[in-house]
């Protein structure tokens, strides 16, 4: 049981995780990982979506018609995305941020992640090893988030968190700035995951 | 219990979505005014940082309560003129009664349509006006505030904001100080056409109503262009006369002199 729950855990953050290996929610990566302040936010919020959503769909998994189970789900998981996006705009310390990543938050509803999770996991597990699946995914998507945009905000900005890091002299490169860059960048984090873990290695 | 049946299907949605939605009416309502001071408070800071009432960081810094202390020791008067360029209503100045920064898109639509505006002036006790100004950028609307010299003439500030441009290129209509700092000590010229020009190159003529736009953001540009010049227009005969009997003034004090040697 405690090995079930280690590997619900650790497999979503790193042989199973839903950005590099399960290629699930590139769009959201590519366009809220310009400043790393953005992305933390924005981590931490599909986290408590993917989690929540994910524990209220295991709540219900016995009781949802099978027919409309989708609906079902959206309207959850929408609820969720909702109440995340008006608890940052209540926030006197987030409200800045929240206008800064603007309609992405809203945008976690159509994550492929959440619903994927609730689809492959939830409505067939109890709801404890559901929320930390839901949860550990999150966490999958935030690590590469974070990782996208430390890159993005050093190369692009010479900063980090807002704060200079590189020397004044620095000149940012516009094209880190741009979303085609994450996307090599996060082709270079498969290329460094897939060459650590074999066995994610195709003959 | 069959789960698959119809009355059992429509039963269940229709709980789930009724108790959903009474869910996010409850929290909408409970965090409604935490939001509204957010909005409040984002909207003098831009107000105020186009005034230079205080530094843009240090505004930013501030706590909300703060901003709305500020802004009532600051505010001398507000109110409304419509495209006439007539006074049209006066605007609490109290700091419950704040205009947010959501009213410039119908006023915005007003303007162009030439329908019923009733357009924002809000003047300080430093003597500055400041304007609002609202358009479309390049991927979402722009935004910002200009501040006018009591001549009503002379650009004392400037703020800029926008929902979406790219960051790094047409975002600096935000981030970068520098962008705003050089409309400090432009001039609008009321009754010209245009009455101010963000171009490119525009400096190099040494107009005092031209500011370069910025590299790698043409179309953003373009758009706050459009912004400026729209409600500059819209506020031409409002500001446009009063900086003509400055005009006027400046012009019989140096006058008065020889009309009375003759």
């Amino acid at each position: 049981m405690a090995q079930k729950l280690k590997e619900t855990i650790l497999n979503p953050i790193l042989k199973g995780n839903p950005i590099t290996v399960l290629v699930l929610g590139i769009c959201s990566a590519l366009a809220v990982t310009v400043q790393l302040k953005g992305a933390l936010v924005m981590a931490l919020s599909v986290i408590a979506v993917t989690g929540l959503s994910s524990l209220v769909c295991s709540l219900l998994r016995n009781t949802i018609p099978n027919r409309v189970r989708i609906i079902v789900q959206l309207v959850v998981v929408a609820m969720m995305v909702i109440l995340v996006d008006q608890i940052l705009k209540a926030g006197e310390g987030t409200y800045a941020i929240d206008k800064q990543l603007s309609v992405y938050i809203g945008l976690i509803i159509t994550n492929c992640i959440v619903m994927g999770r609730i689809e492959a996991f939830a409505l067939g597990n109890k709801p404890i090893p559901s929320l930390l699946d839901g949860l550990a995914n999150g966490v999958g998507y935030g690590l590469i988030l974070v990782i996208v945009a430390f890159f993005r905000e050093l190369l692009g900005s010479g900063t980090l968190f807002g704060f200079q890091v590189l020397p004044a002299g620095y000149i940012p490169n516009n094209l880190v700035i741009l979303p085609p860059f994450a996307l090599i960048l996060l082709g270079c984090i498969i290329w460094v995951h897939r060459a650590i873990d074999k066995d994610l290695q195709e003959n | 219990m069959n789960t698959n049946s119809n009355v059992y299907t429509v039963i269940y949605t229709a709980v789930i979505v009724v108790v959903v939605a009474a869910l996010l009416a409850f929290v909408a309502g409970r965090l409604g005014p935490a939001q509204d001071a957010n909005a409040k408070a984002e909207t003098l800071r831009q107000m105020m940082s186009a005034a230079g009432v205080k530094p843009t960081e240090e505004l930013y810094a501030a706590k909300n309560a703060e901003i709305l202390q500020l802004y009532a020791d600051n505010i001398q008067e507000a109110y409304t003129i419509g495209l006439d360029g007539e006074k049209n209503g006066e605007l609490s100045v109290s700091k419950d009664k704040i205009e947010l920064i959501d009213r410039l898109k119908p006023q915005n639509k007003a303007i162009l349509s030439e329908g019923v505006a009733t357009l924002p002036v809000y003047i300080f006790k430093s003597g500055i006006s400041v304007i609002p100004i609202y358009g479309a950028g390049l991927w979402g609307p722009v935004w910002g505030y200009i501040a006018f010299q009591s001549d009503n003439h002379t650009i004392a500030g400037a703020f800029f904001d926008h929902e979406s441009e790219t960051p790094g290129l047409g975002a600096k209509i935000k981030d970068e100080p520098w962008f705003r700092e050089k409309f400090i000590g432009k001039t609008v010229e009321w009754g010209d056409s245009p009455a101010f020009r963000l171009e490119k190159n525009a400096e190099a003529s040494g107009a005092s109503n031209a500011v370069d736009a910025i590299t790698g953001a043409t179309m953003t540009s373009k758009g706050l262009n459009e912004a400026l010049n729209v409600w500059f227009k819209a506020y031409e005969k409002h500001f446009g006369m009063g900086a003509f009997f400055h005009m006027l003034e400046e012009h019989a004090v140096e006058t008065t002199p020889n009309a009375e040697e003759e």
